[in-house]
């Protein structure tokens, strides 16, 4: 069967503008987008760019839009995209600058997991024998002892160690669209991954409260994206909402985020309701108020006031006790 | 006459009423009965699992157990409430553990969970119980002429491991319903990204500026209206658009619609009825165009 290829080229060098250019390959059993790409370079135009390796889905190099949504594009089924779209568009990954065609700068991704600090910070005392030195004669080497339990919140399907890097979330993800300084879903789930560790020395707490600044984990618009796309079935949001709860638990709640949490919370208990108003306050506080009063004034003007004092929710005293039962009444 | 749980969650009870308002005008015209749910609590705003992920259990589980106790499926009017009541009914049926825990607590409030309970946007529950075509009959006004931009927004749709209604990659569920009340819907790549809501009162620029490349990408398309099936899409899109615009630094214009109110419009509600005058962005023109389309 013949099927369409339209790419998306640009050379920032000689291109004013990114444009379209359509290929017709012949599809074959199994063929995947990747392959689909290759026989176009090697048959029909060799000035075609993109990244590949591996070819399994493992190195993460052919990551790129594939009909508006970003996949792997090894892993990714020619029929499959015919079947849905009729056609293959295919663009450059979405929150990078374009170097050539279908490859982009990744320097500002890579910067990002760079400053959650991918690795294991300081040693724990039982650690101690570890630190280099040169054996005595008779000495032996000796490794610490690690139980399988104290790594439970990295097994399992969805554990970010799994992350092979490849920018799906990254390029998808609703927040680096609104804010390119947002850390993103990637390096967020890292920061989780090594914050549950038991090898990681973090005394003072310094990857959640790094981690709580701007552009950090409350930074997260909750669009679900990454999860969705994340070729390697990763949840970097149920990551990041992780980070929000482990900071909650340990009082590092100095972020406006951070605050909207407890606020909403705070809410549910005393009413079982959500108090608009309650909670923008608390959350945004005086600036925040001030700053959004002409658009609170013009709503208001069209009568959307939520209610300033709020009826309790029939059988209230059911809502109390789960607050009881989880210990929480004294984090509202 | 199908009968459902209802839940409108907060904001359709608070600043979002006109929503709450069009649900029951709708439901009366298309034989959809729904059971107030007053024990019910907030789901918690889609972050309250950042707050105690047991508690979001809990809290929903009993609003699970609550239809469960009547035999009902639940009925929601907004993204982020359904996809909270998805997560912990999927969370519940799936994991022996946490329905165990979930129902220790219910156990001391009366209740039991056993996993019985749909959740249905009210998108869906119309396309899949009442069926667009009877909406199609009962319509009284064409949507004739009218370019209506869907906007799905994040949680009606993702993730697809708990809401399963429509194509995650390609959705149509809304579509069908334009076309169905006859109007022209708007294709644009932004129509299943994000409103920004959920950051609006921690990065306003952050969550302005998602809601107003969204509205912008419509207008450019030439749509006259953009629907959401979402009171928190409705506040970023409406009640925020004029920040909205400055954040882009673009001039924006365009009234949004909740769901219920699009197929109000159809089935002949007038500009009082459907709260109109609540809308942040005037909808007198777009009614004045519909008034015309007598079916």
């Amino acid at each position: 069967m013949e099927f369409k290829v339209r790419a998306c080229r640009f050379n920032p060098e000689t291109d004013e503008k990114p444009y379209y250019k359509e290929y017709t390959a012949e599809d074959y059993p199994g063929m995947t987008v990747l392959n689909a790409l290759i026989k176009i370079k090697s048959e029909l135009d060799g000035t075609l760019s993109f990244r590949r390796s591996c070819r399994s889905a493992i190195c993460g190099s052919c990551a790129m839009k594939i009909n508006g949504i970003t996949k792997l594009a090894c892993k990714t089924q020619v029929s499959h995209e015919i079947d849905k779209f009729g056609i293959i568009n295919v663009e450059p990954l979405a929150n990078m600058p374009v170097i050539r065609d279908l490859v982009v700068d990744q320097e500002s991704f890579f910067d990002k997991i760079k400053e959650i600090k991918p690795y294991l910070l300081g040693q724990r005392e039982d650690e101690a024998h570890n630190r280099f030195h040169a054996l005595k004669e008779g000495e032996k080497i000796s490794q610490p002892v690690y139980y399988k339990s104290e790594f439970q919140n990295l097994t399992g399907n969805e554990d970010t160690p799994n992350c092979i890097l490849c920018e799906c979330c990254y390029s998808e993800c609703g927040g680096v669209v609104g804010n390119k300084n947002y850390l993103g879903p990637a390096a967020l789930a890292k920061l989780y991954r090594y914050s549950e560790d038991p090898r990681d020395n973090d005394k003072n707490g310094s990857r959640l409260v790094g981690g709580s600044k701007p552009d950090g984990i409350w930074d997260c618009v909750h669009c679900q994206s990454c999860e969705e796309f994340c070729p390697k079935g990763i949840s970097p949001v149920k990551a990041i909402v992780k980070l929000h709860e482990k900071s909650v638990k340990n009082s590092i709640t100095f972020s406006a985020g951070s605050k909207h949490v407890v606020s909403i919370a705070r809410s549910i208990g005393e009413t079982g309701r959500l108090d608009e108003v309650k909670v923008a306050f608390e959350s945004g506080g005086i600036t925040g108020l001030i700053n959004d009063l002409p658009m609170a004034f013009g709503a208001g003007l069209k009568g959307k006031i939520p209610p300033l004092r709020h009826k309790l929710i029939k059988d209230m005293e059911d809502i109390r006790l789960a607050y009881k039962e989880l210990d929480l009444e004294d984090k509202l | 006459m199908i009968t459902y749980a209802y839940y409108p969650g907060c904001v359709a009870q608070e600043s979002g009423k006109e929503l709450d308002n069009a649900t029951k005008f709708i439901a009366g015209k298309l034989g959809m009965n729904l059971i107030p749910m007053p024990e019910a609590s907030c789901c918690g705003g889609g972050v309250i699992d950042g707050f105690d992920k047991n508690l979001k259990l809990f809290i929903n589980g009993r609003t699970l157990a609550l239809a469960e106790k009547d035999g009902l499926d639940i009925m929601t009017i907004c993204n982020t409430c359904t996809l909270t009541l998805s997560e912990v009914n999927e969370e519940l049926i799936n994991n022996p553990e946490s329905l165990e825990k979930t129902n220790e607590y219910l156990g001391k409030i009366g209740l039991k969970y056993t996993g019985k309970v749909k959740v249905k946007h009210i998108l869906y529950a119309v396309r899949d119980d009442i069926g667009f075509d009877k909406i199609k009959e009962k319509a009284v006004k064409s949507l004739k002429g009218i370019k209506i931009a869907p906007f799905y927004g994040c949680h009606i749709l993702r993730p697809s491991s708990a809401v399963k209604f429509d194509d995650v990659e390609n959705p149509h569920g809304f579509e069908e319903l334009i076309k169905a009340l006859g109007g022209e819907p708007v294709s644009y790549a932004r129509r299943t990204k994000c409103c920004g809501f959920q950051t609006i009162l921690v990065n306003e620029a952050t969550s302005t500026s998602l809601a107003g490349n969204a509205i912008y990408e419509a207008q450019e398309k030439n749509a006259d209206v953009m629907v959401t099936p979402c009171p928190l899409c409705h506040l970023s899109l409406d009640t925020y658009q004029t920040v909205a615009a400055k954040s882009i630094n673009k001039k924006l214009s365009l009234p949004i619609l909740h769901l219920p109110q699009l197929i109000g419009v159809a089935l002949g509600a007038d500009y009082a009825e459907m709260g109109f005058s609540r809308h942040n962005v005037s909808l007198r023109g777009i009614m004045a165009k519909i008034r015309q389309n007598e079916i």
